[in-house]
């Protein structure tokens, strides 16, 4: 440590360099990572939100909520912990307003979706047309009372209240009656719903014509969702190979420029462990250095982000990856280290 | 009683047509407070015999005694501390670490030998008599050839090493200077009562020396005594 401290203020511009590089790169790792688990969560925040276990399919809809009709035979028998929606895509439309892509939801009020929907304004549904909306929408300029009209429908639906967490294969849900799901989306009155979500991990519909998946497979399943979390987790792993490649290549020219000292200090005794030290220490010394600038950019990004950017900032979840690199600088320091343990006292003498 | 000898110390590189025999038989004896010159040319072997006398290479034949201990009993490890605490060495280059200022140069060594290095005083002495006490805050880059060899010199002496080994100490002296560095390897012999066994080409050396020994062609042969 007190070699790779001394080496790194007498040799400011070279550290400050490297550190600033390992900046950048930690902060690209930390707003990808961001990004990824803001993104995730606005995939699936819905279904978590629901503690969905297991959830009910047509059995020909390819796993998609969005393509599964369930009718009331194909619904099976619900116990408190089961629960239908009707699912469908909507534009909402309002006067002064934007359209805006969403999801609405038809629920039973008597069911447990419904019941447990947790409000963060207003009150919930409690006749036809009346809606409980996502809090993203009020970034678009809804409030309580505001009225909507979906796709073509001529009524208007009223808000009547707000819940967050509404968020479904990144679309804000509106919450509303199963009827009218089914008016939004010309079904008869034999369809029951899109899905069965259950909270129990036992539950099996077992009606022919229907599936049960878990939720997890389902989440898997979402359009794109799989394919997203794979882009990110590859771009964060080739950042940090990169970062191993830069400590690597650093340190290995650093190192290099002293192993004739190395051999010195060998020759007057000096453990090959001290060198090694100094070598790790100063990997490990530089990564810490861009990480705490990389974490102060993130706070300083995340205090003035807008909110509608999907951005998560998982404190275990980033410094998992603050800790992951910190593993390959160790490992970058490596690569030199084979150098400094092959250091030959005796090609420092005789000159 | 000296503290470092070698008995029939022999060294062979190589194999077949390759075979070099660098060492035949070599005898040899520092004393603590005396001057030792090994004189000879470029390749009779002088570096070889350096190399063995501090441990760093086992020879083909015979033994190497320091401070009482055969190297030939010990590990590797326990070789590193007999450098770090019996040996000091002053090499031609590269013997300082261009990112300590001189006083970290010594603090190094208090991080890695803990005990029974120079004392305030001793080393302030040292000091003195190198006449390096103002340059403590500097880099060696900072600093001339000449002051950079003599903060070598007290570095080798500040774990209080009871033989000081030098690999061509005036390779780079102008002749003023060849006189300065032997007197003061003499001083240092005698006041920090030391076995002192410098490696040389250079005659101009000879003056300083209590004994003088011929390389020549890896035999070894004491010249002249003072
Ligand atoms: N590792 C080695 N392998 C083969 N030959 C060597 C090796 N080291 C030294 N020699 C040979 O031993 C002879 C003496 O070398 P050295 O001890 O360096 O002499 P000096 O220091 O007196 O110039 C030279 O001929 C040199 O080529
Ligand atoms: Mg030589």
């Amino acid at each position: 440590m007190f070699l790779a401290l001394k080496e790194i203020r007498k040799e400011k511009v070279r550290s400050g360099l490297i550190i600033a590089m390992i900046v950048l790169i930690g902060y690209l790792i930390f707003i990808l990572t961001g990004l990824a688990l803001g993104l995730a969560h606005e995939n699936t925040a819905a279904i978590k939100s629901w503690d969905a276990a297991k959830i009910t399919l047509n059995a020909d809809a390819n796993v998609d909520m969005r393509q599964s009709f369930l009718t009331k035979a194909q619904a099976g028998k619900l116990t408190k912990s089961e629960a239908v929606i009707g699912e469908t895509a909507v534009v909402a439309k309002a006067k002064g307003h934007k359209q805006l892509s969403a999801t609405f939801l038809g629920v039973s009020s008597q069911q447990y979706i419904a019941k447990d929907l947790q409000l963060t304004s207003g009150r919930a549904v409690r006749q036809s047309h009346e809606v409980v909306a996502d809090d993203s929408l009020k970034l678009s300029g809804y409030k309580l009372g505001s009225k909507l009209k979906l796709n073509d429908a001529s009524k208007a639906y009223t808000i009547v209240g707000f819940t967050q967490n509404a968020k479904l294969n990144i679309s804000p849900l509106i919450y509303g009656q199963l009827p009218d799901w089914r008016a939004l989306r010309g079904l008869g009155p034999d369809m029951a719903a899109s899905a069965v979500i259950s909270k129990d991990a036992d539950y099996d519909a077992g009606t022919t014509g229907s599936k049960t998946y878990s939720a997890a497979t389902v989440i898997q399943k979402l359009p794109g969702y799989t394919a997203q979390n794979l882009t990110f987790a590859l771009m964060i792993g080739f950042l940090m190979v990169i970062s191993l490649i830069v400590i690597a290549v650093f340190l290995y020219i650093l190192t290099l420029q002293k192993l004739p000292n190395y051999a010195v200090l060998r020759v007057q005794g000096v453990p090959r462990k001290v060198l090694v030290g100094a070598t790790i220490s100063q990997s490990l010394l530089l990564v810490a250095g861009g990480l705490i600038g990389a974490t102060l950019l993130t706070v300083a990004t995340a205090a003035i982000i807008p909110a509608a950017v999907p951005m998560a900032f998982d404190v275990p979840a980033l410094t998992a990856v603050g800790v992951g690199l910190l593993v390959m600088a160790m490992l970058g320091g490596l690569i030199p280290v084979r150098r400094v343990l092959r250091v030959d006292p005796v090609s420092v003498i005789g000159g | 009683m000296a503290v470092l000898t070698l008995e029939k110390v022999n060294q062979v590189f190589g194999t077949g047509i390759a075979r070099v025999q660098v060492l035949h038989d070599v005898d040899f004896a520092a004393e603590a407070g005396e001057v030792s010159l090994i004189m000879g040319p470029s390749g009779s072997g002088k570096s070889t015999f350096l190399t063995i006398a501090g441990g760093l290479l086992t020879p083909t034949a015979g033994t190497v005694t320091v401070a009482g201990k055969h190297y030939a009993d010990l590990s590797k490890k326990a070789r590193d501390a007999i450098r770090l605490d019996e040996i000091g060495f002053v090499l031609q280059q590269y013997h300082l670490l261009p990112y300590l200022t001189v006083a970290d140069q010594f603090k190094l060594v208090d991080k890695i030998k803990r005990q029974g290095n120079l004392d305030q005083a001793a080393f302030a002495g040292v000091l003195q008599t190198l006449g390096i006490q103002e340059l403590l805050h500097k880099y060696p880059g900072e600093l001339s050839g000449g002051q950079q060899q003599r903060v070598a010199i007290a570095r080798a002496l500040y774990p209080d090493p009871a033989i000081l080994l030098a690999d061509e100490p005036t390779a780079a002296l102008d002749a003023a200077r060849v006189a300065v560095v032997g007197d003061l390897f003499r001083e240092l012999a005698i006041q920090h009562h030391k076995a002192v066994v410098i490696v040389t080409h250079d005659p101009r050396l000879i003056p300083a020396a209590d004994h003088v020994y011929d390389m020549s062609d890896g035999v070894l042969t004491h010249a002249q005594s003072a």
